[in-house]
């Protein structure tokens, strides 16, 4: 069953419109990628997800009824972003971070420490590091950071916003297999990614072009793609 | 000597009060709100009004003066902030001056310009300590100001203290959590504005007060305090607030009556944050956040 089904979605910044009818589903339990190059729309899209952008048109349905809350009802019903960019706390301790993630939450604190065990387990680097200010660790420890962060919550749908940015190859292997990690927990993803190396882990894979799906097919497909390799790699 | 360094202290416990405010106010904003004194002139006046001129019990008072420093808290939050947010601090500052001059100018029509005197919270004579006569209210104000002090250190480490300064470091991660920046920004205000009226209410009693009693005299030593204190941190301001009051009133001991310098109070006090400041530019207790 799809957990998340987008409709002919429009939305932009102002008056500047980035998502020109975006149509996509994503089931329940898998691992959905969207790829494209830089201005497709794809942080767009994540954004008026996460409801943070204002939608001009289209629908979202989620868990079978429309979306349309505010940031921290989603959070609540359970639809959490990894920002672009980490957009970890800086000043605050690693810990702090971790807690603030549990924010929608905080009143169950069995269900709290809970899900602060599986973010150590996932990435233990985080539980040696606790004490210590976000802002003084490694890109890749605050990218595991941003994400442990969103599992805090406890999603279901972890929108993941360019987890390999800025990261080596090594560092970018070991968050996808976080992520592979995570979804195996059954955790539903959609990645928005810039490098096609996450094709091959997905369930179904998404290109977006000028604020539209173009191709829509499942990971290895796509990775086998002419049309996405012109489209993508421009070539 | 003692008994200036008495009167300083308690003195001091005043601009403590309000480095607390304003303290609360920069590590959640990056605001210098220098309404904060004026929170408590509206809650004297007020208190005044109820207590004196309608002959109400004293606790009606305070809790009416309290809540009209909070309304104002909300109001200011929503009236001048909240548009102001995106614009640059600078702006927010002067915006915030101007609060405070509108509120003095508001007390000045309201209530005249003339010399008042609120009851203190508990009649009876003064204290002998180190020589220098303290009132028992003087003695309340620096009981409440080491509570206060403690109690926004603890806020800073819950879970709601602690989105107060997420939202500072990073908006958007804050909303990505479901931290709501409105909530937060009343909260913020409105606290501020409450820990302002407490230092007005007390603070009414020690002497006579007239309109803008809390800014003209009171802010600019609780914003040196707040900044020898490090700006951002709790025991700094109350270590601040007591260390400018004892400054001051050593250097009007020292200076001014030993030596006959004019200005001794304010000369004092801005050469020990001069001092500290060369020495140790993030203040007494700075550090991030």
């Amino acid at each position: 069953m799809a957990l998340l089904e987008v409709a002919d979605l429009r939305a932009g910044y102002g008056s500047v419109p980035v998502l020109h009818g975006v149509t996509m589903s994503v089931e329940e339990g898998s691992n959905a990628v969207l790829l494209g190059l830089n201005g497709a729309g794809k942080s767009t899209t994540l954004m008026a997800l996460a409801g943070l952008l204002p939608v001009a048109g289209g629908e979202i349905r989620y868990d079978g009824r429309p979306l349309t809350g505010p940031p921290a009802a989603r959070v609540r019903d359970g639809i959490v972003l990894v920002p672009e960019g980490r957009h970890v706390f800086p000043a605050l301790t690693v810990r702090q971070n971790l807690r603030l993630g549990a924010w929608t939450i905080r009143r169950d604190s069995r269900r709290v420490r809970r899900n602060l065990v599986d973010v150590h387990s996932i990435f233990p680097r985080l539980e040696e590091r606790a004490d210590q200010p976000a802002g003084t660790l490694s890109g890749g420890e605050q990218q595991m950071l941003a994400i442990g962060r969103g599992l805090m919550a406890g999603p279901r749908l972890l929108l993941i916003d360019e987890a390999s940015l800025g990261l080596s190859p090594k560092l970018t292997e070991q968050v996808f297999e976080a992520v592979r990690l995570i979804n195996g927990r059954g955790v539903t993803v959609l990645m928005v990614e810039q490098n096609a190396g996450v094709l091959a882990q997905a369930d179904t894979a998404f290109v977006m072009q000028q604020g539209r799906i173009t191709v829509t097919g499942s990971g290895a497909q796509t990775l086998e793609d002419e049309a996405v390799r012109a489209a993508y790699f421009g070539s | 000597m003692g008994a200036f360094f008495a009167l300083g202290l308690f003195q001091g416990a005043v601009y403590g009060l309000l480095a607390v405010g304003i303290v609360l106010v920069y590590k959640a904003k990056r605001v210098f709100n220098f309404a904060q004194g004026e929170f408590g002139g509206v809650a004297a006046f007020c208190a005044f009004y109820l207590t004196v001129s309608l002959g109400l019990p004293y606790w009606i008072g305070v809790v009416g003066g309290l809540a009209a420093a909070v309304a104002m808290g909300l109001a200011v939050e929503r009236v001048i902030v909240r548009p102001l947010e995106s614009s640059s601090r600078t702006i927010m500052l002067v915006a915030l001056v101007g609060v405070a001059l509108f509120a003095i100018a508001v007390t000045v029509l309201v209530a005249r310009p003339i010399p008042r005197v609120m009851p203190p919270i508990v009649e009876g004579g003064t204290v002998d300590i180190l020589g220098a006569a303290i009132l028992p209210q003087q003695l309340i104000l620096l009981a409440v100001l080491a509570v206060l002090a403690a109690a926004m250190a603890w806020f800073f480490r819950t879970d709601l203290g602690l989105a107060v300064l997420a939202s500072s470091q990073d908006l958007r991660a804050a909303q990505v959590v479901g931290i709501g920046p409105t909530a937060v920004s009343r909260l913020v205000w409105g606290m501020a504005a409450l820990l302002g009226g407490v230092a007005g209410l007390l603070y009414a009693p020690v002497g006579i007060f007239t309109p803008g009693f809390m800014t003209f005299t009171m802010l600019v030593p609780a914003f040196a305090a707040a900044v020898l204190g490090g700006m951002t941190s709790l025991p700094g301001a109350f270590i601040g607030g007591l260390a400018i009051g004892v400054v001051q009133n050593l250097g009007i001991y020292l200076l001014g009556q030993q030596l006959a310098v004019p200005g001794a109070a304010e000369l004092s006090v801005f050469a020990l944050l001069v001092l500290v400041l060369l020495i140790r530019p993030q203040g007494l207790f700075g550090k991030e956040a």
